[in-house]
């Protein structure tokens, strides 16, 4: 077994005291400031990355990896306590978590969270271990076209993420795909609705987005109420989950780890879909689909778990082609650079040590966030105690300090009063902000493939049937479609039925 | 007679995507639209703002003969308060430096509330600040300067 | 503290003055110097950056803190140095895009040849003709005559407008005289995933992305546009040596500061440059990259000011023969 002699070497490198030291470190600070507002995974780790340029390498890796965890863990805290995603997979757990500490179970939602995460990332870890050269050959077929359907199928998911009107969240959908497409057009260079604004060229960013719709109109929200609302949430009850709850978490934790790891492996942008595909799911096969969306358990422990084998497995085109599968991913590969290792097909031969020490440490990492959130989930549900009046100044200072901190542009900051406002008027109007986020993120994908599967095959259109793998999406989608109005098909047919009768 | 009746949140919400959809198709229309087969940079926006359109146009349908909840109370006074505050950063913090334009956003922030008394807001956006500093400028080493060229003599 | 700092600095000035010029020049920098890097952290100019940063705080005796202010292919960064304080704690460090968007960008806030004053060349990244590993030409020549013979289909990969394989890949295309299919990615990544898939054909990229997967034998390089073979890559002939003789392309990169940044600081700047080019250690980075630190004679500020000139003037003509902008 040479894969068990890699893994020994691994766990040696990695529980070296000092390594040990680093990861703690790393895990520490990147929960501590991935759980701050409006500071997602991403500007932690860009905050962060600095302090690790002066270690050894090894150390320095683990330490960054250890780092993003903690920060996605950090953001999801974030997320359901206060309703404030710092990343797009966090907008998902948004859902179901917030309503859950609103109903006064924030505990319970963190626990399911920490323990959703950890049993997806000691899954994905052994996956990455056993299985990364023969899926990096699958992710590799992926073409232009196979993106373009993986999309499709995202999109057609999406109608699952609303659970109010389904026309309403078609339309935020449509209006997320074209936010998506704000800045300049790949093949051309021509900007687009930027308006003359050439901050703007490069796309409006994700947390402003993100901060502006769920986060800020929720504080609005809040602030409308004040003079009838004493309080905000419920009595906190119990901080664990209960019985009933860990009957409920075990599927969707299952599933939604199987789910993150296959699409994580996808260089180009599979692990975007990991939550929304995971909540989809869940909803769809759970006999009280109606409890989603008010709090549902499976609809934190899914998404979350998808989430973080997403998160893991994205570690696979890292790790075997030296190619960086998201922004955290490049970040890493700076890292790596300044540490004198150059990423590439043969990292793993050339500093064995090295590769299969990230590996171990991902596991390790996953198990100290576990043994270091557990008890923490005490002190943040406390933070929930604070009367509201006082969390929200600080809520705006730090998501100003974190938009700003990624770019240093001051139009991101403007966006964010702009998208605060519209998300506003969105909630006001009972649209919902979640599928306009997944549009938001899939628009440049789906439009960047599309034209780039129409170059590619010479403007044949058939190609995304001809391709086995393309085809095959598109029948996946194609049964998503008619799964999700087949209920509503039914119950039309047995209405005429009635009538008939 | 019939008085006509219609659920005002859908009316407005669909007249919204309906003006939205208008201004990205306007904006599309201007760029290149290509053809199907080799799109330009204004093809598949144009579609996708036709699709809002659509949406739009069935939720104002919809809206139209039957009552729903209204819109309810809105926070004016935190939408004066809360919007400005970032505003006010991407300002100020590259000309007042991170301290004071920190301060003074949490400071705007914190009036967005009417429960909030005035020495509490000071304090609040006193300690605010100090541990922002200490974290991110002194503990991250964050590229803001402290004090900008606006307080320099 | 501030104030105190700013009155301990003035008198500090004051007093020095009187002595004389050259005095200043020893209080200069008295405080953290910013290198704005006009790319997200983690690309391979942030990572020259912060390299040479921490090389030149040792020799300051000041940090030198990167910042990073992405966006509008690096014209963000540039416009914010542009109009920044001329005290000399403010730079840029940038790369051939400072040269191509003078002509990439129709509508810039701020004027190449005039906002700036130069503190010098970093280094010259070689660049890598590189194709998808089944295709079958053996050498540059064959690879040529397998596109023009099949025009239509061979598609060429670039990272973006405006990037180092966008320009790579037009001068490639004008000097085999063949328009061949441009397909655009968003960054290097996703570009050299499809390439190793199979999914594209051909990219001209820097050798600090291609040179370990060449090793590795996942790509398969036919060119490099050093003027030398690399010591690297030394199986792999030159671009003159394959038959394209004046192929030669690299992205060099220089540290600006803003216009009327005072002389003094300048060639403290300049020295310090210097002084962190011959550091080991930055040598030895920057080999694993694929390339090496400029010459002492490069590192000028005469030497950066002729070299923006002269690639102002050789790309303007291949920008607008392609005819693609980016605003």
């Amino acid at each position: 077994m040479e894969f068990l002699s890699n893994l020994a070497l691994g766990f040696s490198t990695a529980t070296s005291i000092e390594n040990l030291f680093f990861c703690l470190i790393g895990v520490l600070l990147g929960t501590l400031i991935g759980v701050l507002p409006g500071i997602g995974a991403t500007a932690t780790i860009a905050m962060l990355l600095p302090i690790t340029f002066q270690l050894e390498p090894v150390s320095s890796l683990i330490m960054l990896a250890g780092i993003y965890y903690g920060a996605q863990y950090g953001g999801s805290t974030t997320a359901i306590l206060i309703n404030m995603p710092g990343e797009s997979s966090s907008a998902v757990t948004a859902i179901d978590g917030y309503q859950m500490a609103r109903k006064g179970r924030a505990g319970a939602a963190l626990s399911i969270a920490a323990i959703g995460s950890f049993f997806a990332g000691t899954v994905s870890t052994f996956l990455v271990a056993i299985f990364a050269p023969p899926l990096t050959e699958i992710a590799l077929r992926f073409g232009a076209a196979e993106y373009f359907s993986l999309m499709i199928v995202g999109l057609v998911s999406s109608i699952a993420l609303a659970h109010g009107s389904v026309i309403k969240a078609l339309a935020m959908v449509a209006l997320g795909l074209l936010l998506g497409l704000v800045g300049t057009d790949i093949y051309t260079g021509t900007p687009r609705f930027t308006l003359g604004i050439r901050e703007y060229s490069d796309g409006l960013n994700f947390v402003a987005v993100a901060v502006g719709v769920f986060g800020i109109a929720e504080i609005l929200r809040n602030l409308e109420g004040e003079k009838t609302r004493s309080l905000l949430m419920a009595k906190v009850s119990g901080l664990l989950p209960s019985k009933d709850d860990v009957k409920q978490m075990i599927g969707p934790i299952l599933r939604g780890t199987a789910i993150g790891s296959a699409l994580g492996i996808l260089p180009g942008g599979g692990a975007i879909l990991a939550s929304f595909a995971s909540y989809t799911v869940e909803k769809r096969i759970s006999d009280r689909p109606e409890e989603f969306g008010h709090g549902a358990v499976a609809g934190v422990a899914g998404p979350e778990s998808a989430n973080n084998a997403g998160a893991q497995t994205s570690f696979i085109p890292l790790l075997t082609l030296g190619i960086p599968a998201n922004p955290v991913m490049a970040l890493m590969i700076g890292a790596m650079i300044i540490q004198g290792i150059v990423p590439g097909p043969n990292v793993a031969i050339e500093q064995p040590a090295l590769f299969w020490g990230i590996i171990a440490s991902m596991w390790i990492g996953n198990l100290m966030l576990v043994v270091l959130n557990l008890p923490l989930i005490g002190l943040w549900v406390k933070l929930l105690t604070i009367p509201y009046y006082v969390l929200f100044p600080i809520i705006m200072a730090f998501c100003s300090i974190g938009v700003y901190s990624v770019n240093s542009n001051v139009y991101d900051l403007y966006a964010v009063a702009f998208f605060g406002l519209i998300g506003y008027v969105l909630v006001k109007l009972r649209c919902e902000p979640a599928p306009l986020l997944l549009g938001f993120v899939l628009g440049p994908l789906l439009e960047e493939n599309l034209r780039r599967a129409m170059i590619l095959s010479r403007g044949d259109p058939t190609t995304f049937v001809t391709r086995p793998i393309s085809a095959t999406l598109l029948f996946i989608a194609f049964v998503v479609l008619v799964v999700v109005f087949l209920p509503s098909v039914r119950a039309k047919r047995d209405k005429v039925f009635q009538e008939e009768d | 007679m019939k008085s006509l009746k219609f659920d005002s949140t859908n009316l407005i919400c669909g007249l919204l995507f309906i003006g939205l959809g208008i201004f990205f198709a306007l904006q599309a229309f201007s760029l290149d639209l290509g053809t199907a087969f080799r799109m330009g940079p204004g093809y598949f926006p144009f579609v996708l703002a036709c699709a809002l359109i659509l949406f739009g146009a069935i939720i104002f349908f919809q809206s139209i003969r039957v009552t729903g909840e209204g819109i309810g109370p809105i926070a004016w006074r935190g939408i004066m308060f809360i919007l400005p505050a970032p505003i006010f950063f991407g300002l100020t913090v590259r000309g007042l430096g991170f301290v004071p334009s920190l301060f003074l956003t949490a400071l705007i922030a914190a009036f967005a509330s009417g429960r909030m008394r005035p020495l509490t807001a000071l304090v609040l956006a006193t300690g605010l600040t100090i541990f922002s500093v200490l974290v991110f400028s002194y503990g991250l080493g964050l590229p803001f300067r402290r004090f900008g060229p606006w307080l320099e003599f | 503290m501030k104030i105190l700092n700013a009155i301990l600095g003035a008198t500090a000035l004051a007093a020095a003055s009187l002595v004389s010029v050259a005095a200043i020049a020893q209080t200069y920098p008295e405080r953290t110097i910013t290198m704005i890097v006009p790319f997200a952290a983690g690309g391979p100019t942030d990572t020259v950056a912060r390299l040479v940063a921490e090389s030149m705080s040792n020799d300051l005796g000041q940090q030198v803190i990167v910042e990073n202010v992405g966006g509008a292919g690096g014209t963000l960064g540039a416009a914010r140095v542009a109009s920044a304080d001329a005290d000399g704690y403010t730079i840029l460090l940038h790369h051939i895009g400072m040269a191509t968007s003078a002509t990439l960008y129709r509508k810039l806030p701020y004027d190449t040849l005039n906002a700036f004053e130069y503190v010098g060349l970093v280094t010259d990244v070689p660049m890598t003709i590189v194709t998808r590993k089944d295709l079958e030409p053996t050498d540059l020549k064959g690879l040529i005559e397998y596109a023009k013979a099949n025009k239509d289909t061979v598609t060429v990969a670039n990272a973006g407008i405006g990037a180092a394989s966008h320009l790579c890949g037009m001068l490639f295309m004008s000097a085999i005289e063949t328009p061949l299919v441009t397909v655009p990615y968003k960054g290097t990544g996703p570009a050299m995933t499809d390439l190793l898939g199979g999914q594209v054909d051909i990219m001209c990229d820097q050798t600090t992305n291609t040179t370990k997967q060449i090793q590795g034998g996942t790509i398969k390089a036919y060119a490099v546009t050093s003027p030398e073979r690399l010591d690297v890559l030394k199986d792999v002939p030159t671009a003159a040596e394959g038959g394209l003789a004046d192929f030669q392309v690299g992205i060099w990169h220089g540290v600006y500061a803003p216009k009327g940044t005072p002389a003094d600081a300048m060639a403290r700047l300049t020295k310090s440059l210097q002084v962190a080019l011959k550091d080991e250690n930055v040598a030895a980075r920057f080999a694993e990259l694929g390339t090496e630190p400029s010459p002492e004679n490069d590192a000028t500020s005469d030497a950066l000011k002729a070299k923006l000139e002269s690639e102002i003037a050789r790309w303007k003509p291949v920008i607008e023969a392609a005819g693609q902008y980016a605003d």
